[in-house]
């Protein structure tokens, strides 16, 4: 086996692996080796929603999905593969049922415009000019984000590998990370199924798996998986252009510009292991939430389900830096399901941390030494 | 939730042979087919059967489902024109009759007989109408009286390629080749000289390269291969025809069981990826067994015997008389040992061998 080294290793070939590779690659560092397991997006990113949006509660998301979404819209362009990521901006319709959550919204979208985010609150009946079939009984309020929208995954990280690779990065698809060699203190190498990488900085971008990797570098993350299932229907025609998004019902769907339609929702009682099989009971869940929302939806046959994992932090916040103990090794994880939209701001801002620049967001408030000191965020606004 | 002991998804040669072994040794059955009538991929075989008394040789495919139930049988539940649409690893599984009845069945034990689909070839014009594969053709004219065309284009020259053929020919359509890009025809010879009497040429290391035509098929353009499977220049023909009929082979399908958990291999012998299983056709989820061409695509005998092999170890494990169990499982192991062998039988062994145990090995 052939001595290898590179400047960077990042462990993992999803949205955030790939994205940080292309924007390293783009400042001058192309000296970079991305391993994966499996294949590009076989991991949460391909299994995602897919959709992004920029109406969270928290100024710090909403500043993260502004800068993502502003990437995306050129993304095509600049990244310049012939592949389309498939943005569809028609907006998300987030459904608020309760006094509390009218007033929760009310902060939120003050918030956003504030940010310069076009999101407003809007009446029941707006909504309804929107997404003319919603079943509004019991609505109180909605709000609408016209830049908001959905996003083919696959297309999008197979665009980024594409564009890094060109740039002179190397991608190790089929390939495990089985160790990760600390010396005093700092990274010096990375073992794989396909021989050693000597490096003196590792990403951790390994989604579901991140506290497993950082165990191999010494470092302790408090991430852990949680299932999450998905389902997809037959195509038909465009009826529906923004996703809709119920924190009451906690569902969100959405129709790709195939036709088909996407959805899924939060279950507290979810298996919190490395497992991605279906239930007949999600099935029939969804249906029984989805339907009296979006009642023409009983008309469609469903194709596939499938699951992926979110990698939850106890704050469903990121953890974006450098390991405090262990130097040289960042993480990009615990996205806890808002991965897939952070991935361009994401890949920007580990590019910059990791050629040593300071980073164009101010980032501390993600690092990991908050859970320490009990500096906790909370987005109020999550599926 | 619809509660059975065994529940045998797949009512073809081997899920009816599974079926009736298993209530034959006591054990309350539900039989589900997603087609209107029981038989499977028989009721397209209007040909008579080789082999053994014992395996129906000298009846025709379409008269054996009958033969396979035994009178009385009044352990089965037959439930038609019924899909399995999951298989879930809590031992449960949906399914839908018609559109619109959608039930969950909870069984003991299941046998899973759901046959294979066919394989397709990426060539120019493959998606113009008019090309189809061998199995729908067989649909067409042998269940629903339909020709599909005047003059045919035949694709691959194992026995479901000439057997079709021949019943082209016997539906009054023409054949204007058979082409195969092996060196030598795969199927029964004794078929493939009825098609030459015919006046059927059959062009071995010949393969189509092209499906021509505006609406429809309209012409296929065709090739000889050298030794190496290229295209030698200039053999290019252009044959007038309305239909291209696919004969290449079959892949098992495994989905349901992929989605159970029971792990697969790609067994090329076999038709593709197959699910790993024991000598009894047990998977790797113990509650599920296996037969027919889903287990490794062979024949229609084989199948029926492997119904009977699982249907038995399937009721051995639901606490069915031990001794008469194990008598059907050792005679079914025995005969298709006997169908197995022989140089026919080469690469289904060689496949099967790289299956059996994998349990203990994967």
């Amino acid at each position: 086996m052939t001595k290898m080294s590179a400047d960077v290793v990042i462990v993992g070939g999803g949205i955030i692996g790939c994205a940080t590779a292309y924007y390293l690659a783009k400042q001058g560092v192309t000296d970079v080796v991305v391993v994966e397991r499996d294949f590009l997006a076989s991991g949460s990113t391909g299994r995602c929603g897919a959709g992004v949006r920029q109406q969270w509660g928290l100024k710090m998301n909403i500043l993260l999905a502004k800068e993502s979404i502003k990437a995306f819209e050129t993304l095509n362009e600049e990244l310049d593969t012939g592949l389309d990521i498939e943005f569809k901006q028609q907006g998300y319709l987030m459904l608020a049922y309760t006094e509390k959550m009218v007033e929760q919204y009310k902060k939120n979208v003050a918030l956003q415009q504030s940010l310069d985010v076009p999101a407003r609150l809007i009446s029941p009946a707006e909504a309804r000019e929107i997404v003319p079939y919603l079943n509004t009984d019991g609505l109180l309020a909605a709000t609408f984000c016209p830049t908001d929208g959905h996003i083919n995954p696959f297309t999008t990280t197979n665009s980024y590998a594409i564009a890094a690779r060109r740039l002179g990065v190397r991608i190790m698809t089929g390939t495990e990370v089985t160790g990760i060699e600390v010396k005093d203190g700092r990274v010096v190498a990375v073992e794989t199924s396909a021989g050693k990488i000597h490096t003196n900085a590792v990403l951790n971008a390994s989604g579901g798996y991140s506290r497993e990797v950082a165990a191999m570098a010494g470092v302790d993350l408090p991430t852990y998986p949680e299932r999450h299932q998905i389902l997809v229907t037959e195509p038909v025609a465009p009826i529906q252009g923004p996703m809709v998004i119920s924190l009451h019902h906690g569902f969100y769907c959405q129709q790709t510009p195939h036709g088909s339609f996407i959805m899924g929702f939060g279950d507290p009682n979810e298996l919190k292991e490395h497992v991605v099989s279906s239930t007949w009971h999600f099935m029939e869940e969804m249906a029984a939430k989805v339907l009296p929302v979006l009642p023409p939806l009983a008309q469609l046959r469903v194709v596939r389900q499938w699951a992926g994992l979110y990698n939850m932090s106890p704050d469903a916040q990121p953890i974006l830096g450098e390991a405090p103990a262990c130097r040289g090794f960042y993480n990009a994880v615990g996205f806890s399901g808002h991965g897939f939209m952070l991935g361009p701001v994401t890949g920007m801002l580990m590019a910059e941390l990791i050629s040593g620049k300071e980073p164009h967001i101010d980032i501390s408030p993600l690092s990991l030494e908050r859970f320490e000191k009990g500096e906790l965020l909370r987005e109020p606004s999550v599926v | 939730m619809v509660k059975t002991q065994l529940l045998v998804v797949g009512g073809g040669p081997a899920g009816l042979a599974a079926a009736d072994t298993a209530a034959s040794l006591g054990i309350q059955v539900l039989l589900v087919d997603e087609g209107r009538s029981l038989g499977g991929q028989l009721v397209k075989q209007t040909h008579k059967f080789f082999g053994s008394g014992e395996h129906h040789a000298g009846v025709r495919g379409i008269d054996i489902p009958q033969l396979l139930l035994k009178e009385g049988q009044d352990k089965i539940t037959f439930k038609l024109n019924t899909t399995v649409i999951g298989c879930y690893q809590d031992r449960v599984l949906t399914a839908l009759t018609g559109e619109d009845e959608y039930f969950k069945i909870s069984p003991q034990a299941a046998i899973f007989a759901t046959g294979a689909s066919e394989k397709f070839l990426a060539f120019p014009g493959n998606d113009l109408p008019g090309v189809y594969g061998a199995g729908a053709v067989q649909t067409l004219m042998n269940q629903y009286g339909v020709l599909p065309g005047n003059r045919v284009l035949m694709v691959g020259a194992g026995n479901i390629g000439i057997i079709v053929s021949y019943q082209l020919l016997q539906a009054g359509v023409q054949v204007a080749a058979v082409v195969e890009a092996a060196p030598q025809i795969g199927g029964y010879l004794v078929h493939a000289s009825k098609l030459a009497r015919a006046g059927v040429p059959i062009l071995t290391r010949h393969t189509i390269l092209a499906a021509r035509g505006k609406e429809a098929v309209e012409s296929a353009v065709i090739a000889r291969l050298d030794d190496n499977w290229q295209v030698v220049p200039g053999s290019q023909q252009e044959l007038e025809v309305d239909v291209v009929c696919l004969a290449v082979g079959l892949s098992p399908v495994v989905d349901l069981l992929r989605q159970a958990g029971c792990r697969t291999r790609y067994v090329p012998e076999l038709g593709g990826d197959v699910p790993v299983r024991d000598s009894l056709l047990r998977t790797s989820q113990e509650w599920i067994y296996v037969a027919g061409d889903v287990a490794g695509v062979e024949e229609a005998s084989a199948a029926m015997v492997e119904g009977r092999l699982a249907g038995a170890a399937a009721a051995k494990q639901l606490g069915a008389d031990v001794a008469a169990a194990d008598e059907i499982i050792a005679r079914s192991q025995a005969s298709l040992k006997a169908l197995r062998g022989g140089p026919v039988g080469e690469k289904i062994r060689s496949g099967i061998a790289k299956l059996e145990g994998g349990i203990a090995n994967a």
